[in-house]
């Protein structure tokens, strides 16, 4: 890990960042979210996968890694989600279609963002994990809740930041959940 | 017996009754007539390629483990413990040389043999464990690298279940020299719906695209579907739809996945290696294959396959009113590593749980479960009647052919349906 001065401001301006993120997206409005974005963005949700624990293992960490369950953009395996600037921006103007149909009402969403932990501060890029807790209501009684981790690039422009990078880690083994089409 | 099958479907399955959808009983008759007699998609070559690779799967509700045993064959046995049935596999996949029940670790070869019995070292009888082993799926036969498993041992012999259906299956599969090969784990969904709908969505219902998809599919891919799609039923239950390009049309506008985000987002590496692949699609495939461009395929009972964007699929049933979708991307066994990457983007950009298309599908798989799942509705069956009685013989291709619009596939998946259903009314 590369040596940065973690300074009050920094983190301080870093979780302002994150929740004028989560406002905009729990508010729908998902084109000044988008502004947020930056153009080179790659988006990853990795699939959650039960393996087999290796005998060699035993007695360490690596043998219940959370890494080995993730199926991820770099994976020969399949992940849920790999997406960039393009497959957002349809994302986004979808969300104001009349038929995008599986939000229609449009997602009702509050997500709570915390455990934000900058670990690193090199050239203007930052590397910052944090936790979220998103409650997700669908049309009638149906309510959801999405617990997961984002693992974040984020590229410092002008006084703010541009996602660059995001993965999602959910916790789910087999996705019960309606969609994983949202905006974490 | 609450249901009467006949009641189900009429004569010429125009009308499909809510009833299909949401009973209890029915479904326990589609267990019986239907998962409990055909051949059932268990998984592929390319998943088990070493000794001791195992991959889960299900028969309907039936947990199975697909395994290469040590002696290079393949096995498919239940995962269920002899002793007290606990599930004996717990990992998605891996590779291994024992499972082992948690309860008392008894355990079994990847093969299915039971081997341990700790307890009996304390014991003076020694139970006979040739007769322990997992229960093996009785029928166990391979196409084209794809493992099926069927729990009639009468079964026809599962060239002859696919039949024609062969013809279309390899349209695809043969044109890559290497085959094909699964990508990683499927993705695994819980949709609040009837198993047979995603299984008629892809089994020839393209006709929904362009309206549930609206807002993500261009007007100008449904001309090509207007123009060119035609939805072949070799045998009631298979299905088959596709666009069968002119034969004057440029390379670009045939070739397997030029029109998927892969090659849209891709760089020349990729339309290099798709335009090759399709410049030998000819000698591989034959001149008319060649011109296929695929959409959607069904196999009865539930395994789908997604040609435009290289997916296999499988609708197991958990209950008249749930199930657990499974979906693989796939994709040229022996294309570069890097290629391979791109071309998994063809199907997660779009679908899987997550995807901008399909999640629009979960959701109205649900709304038709809602749908059906009330009373005082049972005289409005479904109308399936679209386009009856208007598909004809091809002079070239295989079974019954028509534009996609009309519904003669779900006519005949209901009509054999309705006929398994009738065998074990009993």
């Amino acid at each position: 890990m590369s040596e940065f001065c973690l300074t009050p401001q920094l983190q301080l301006s870093v979780e302002q960042f994150y929740y004028l993120e989560a406002r905009l997206l729990d508010s729908r409005q998902y084109q000044q979210w988008f502004e947020l974005v930056s153009e080179d963005l790659r988006y990853i949700v990795p699939s959650r996968v039960n393996v087999m624990v290796n005998n060699r293992d035993r007695g360490n960490e690596d043998m219940i890694s959370i890494e080995r369950e993730l199926e991820g953009a770099e994976s020969e395996g399949c992940p849920i989600r790999e997406e960039g600037y393009l497959q957002m921006m349809i994302r986004v103007e979808r969300a104001y279609k009349m038929n995008s149909w599986s939000e229609n009402p449009p997602a009702r969403t509050r997500r709570l963002v915390s455990n934000v932990e900058i670990l690193a501060d090199e050239d203007n890029v930052l590397s910052v994990i944090s936790n979220f807790h998103m409650h997700y209501a669908r049309p009638g009684n149906d309510n959801y809740l999405y617990a997961g981790q984002r693992r974040d690039t984020l590229r410092r422009v002008d006084s703010s930041y541009k996602i660059a990078h995001r993965e999602v880690v959910l916790d789910y083994a087999n996705i019960d959940y309606p969609t994983i089409g949202l905006f974490f | 017996m609450l249901v009467n099958v006949c009641e189900l479907v009429n004569d010429d399955a125009t009308l499909v009754s809510r009833r299909c959808w949401t009973d209890r009983d029915v479904y326990e008759l589609e267990k019986k007539g239907i998962f409990g007699k055909a051949w059932l998609f268990l998984g592929h070559d390319s998943q088990i390629k070493e000794r001791g690779d195992f991959v889960q799967a299900y028969m309907c509700e039936t947990p199975i483990i697909l395994a290469r045993g040590s002696d290079n064959e393949v096995y498919a046995s239940i995962n269920s413990c002899t002793h007290r049935g606990l599930p004996v596999c717990r990992a998605d996949h891996g590779n291994t040389k024992r499972f082992v029940c948690p309860y008392h670790n008894w355990s079994y070869t990847v093969e299915g043999e039971l081997v341990t019995i700790p307890q009996e070292r304390e014991l003076k009888s020694r139970p006979d464990k040739s007769l322990l082993g997992l229960k093996q799926v009785p029928r166990l036969e391979s196409w084209r690298g794809f493992y099926f498993g069927s729990f009639d041992k009468n079964i026809i012999p599962l060239e002859d279940y696919l039949g024609d259906q062969r013809y279309y299956l390899e349209a695809f599969l043969d044109r890559f020299e290497g085959g094909i090969e699964f990508v990683g784990a499927p993705h695994r969904w819980v949709i609040e719906a009837n198993w047979k709908l995603p299984m008629e969505n892809q089994l020839g219902d393209v006709n929904h695209g362009p309206f549930l998809h609206a807002a993500v599919i261009p007007p100008e891919a449904n001309q090509e579907i207007i123009d060119y799609g035609l939805s072949a039923v070799t045998e009631a239950g298979h299905g088959a739809t596709f666009r069968l390009m002119p034969e004057n049309a440029p390379i670009d506008d045939v070739a397997w996945g030029m029109e998927a985000p892969g090659s849209i987002l891709g760089g020349p590496e990729v339309h290099d290696y798709l335009r090759a692949t399709q410049a030998k699609a000819e000698e591989r495939v034959g001149a008319l294959r060649a011109r296929m461009k695929g959409l959607t395929y069904g196999v009865y009972p539930n395994l789908s396959f997604l040609w435009s964007n290289a997916s296999f699929k499988v609708s197991h049933p958990r209950g008249p009113g749930k199930v657990e979708y499974w979906s693989w991307s796939v994709v040229p066994a022996d294309a570069p590593e890097e290629i391979k990457k791109t071309l998994r983007t063809n199907y997660t950009s779009l679908f899987g749980p997550g995807g901008i298309l399909e999640q629009e599908d979960s959701e109205v798989w649900s709304q038709q479960f809602r749908g059906s799942n009330f009373d005082f509705a049972d005289d409005r069956p479904y109308f399936y009647g679209l386009g009856l009685n208007e598909e004809r013989p091809h002079p070239d291709l295989p079974g019954m052919v028509d534009v996609t619009a009309n519904e003669h596939y779900a006519r005949a998946f209901f009509t054999r349906w309705r006929d398994a259903l009738l065998a074990v009314e009993k």
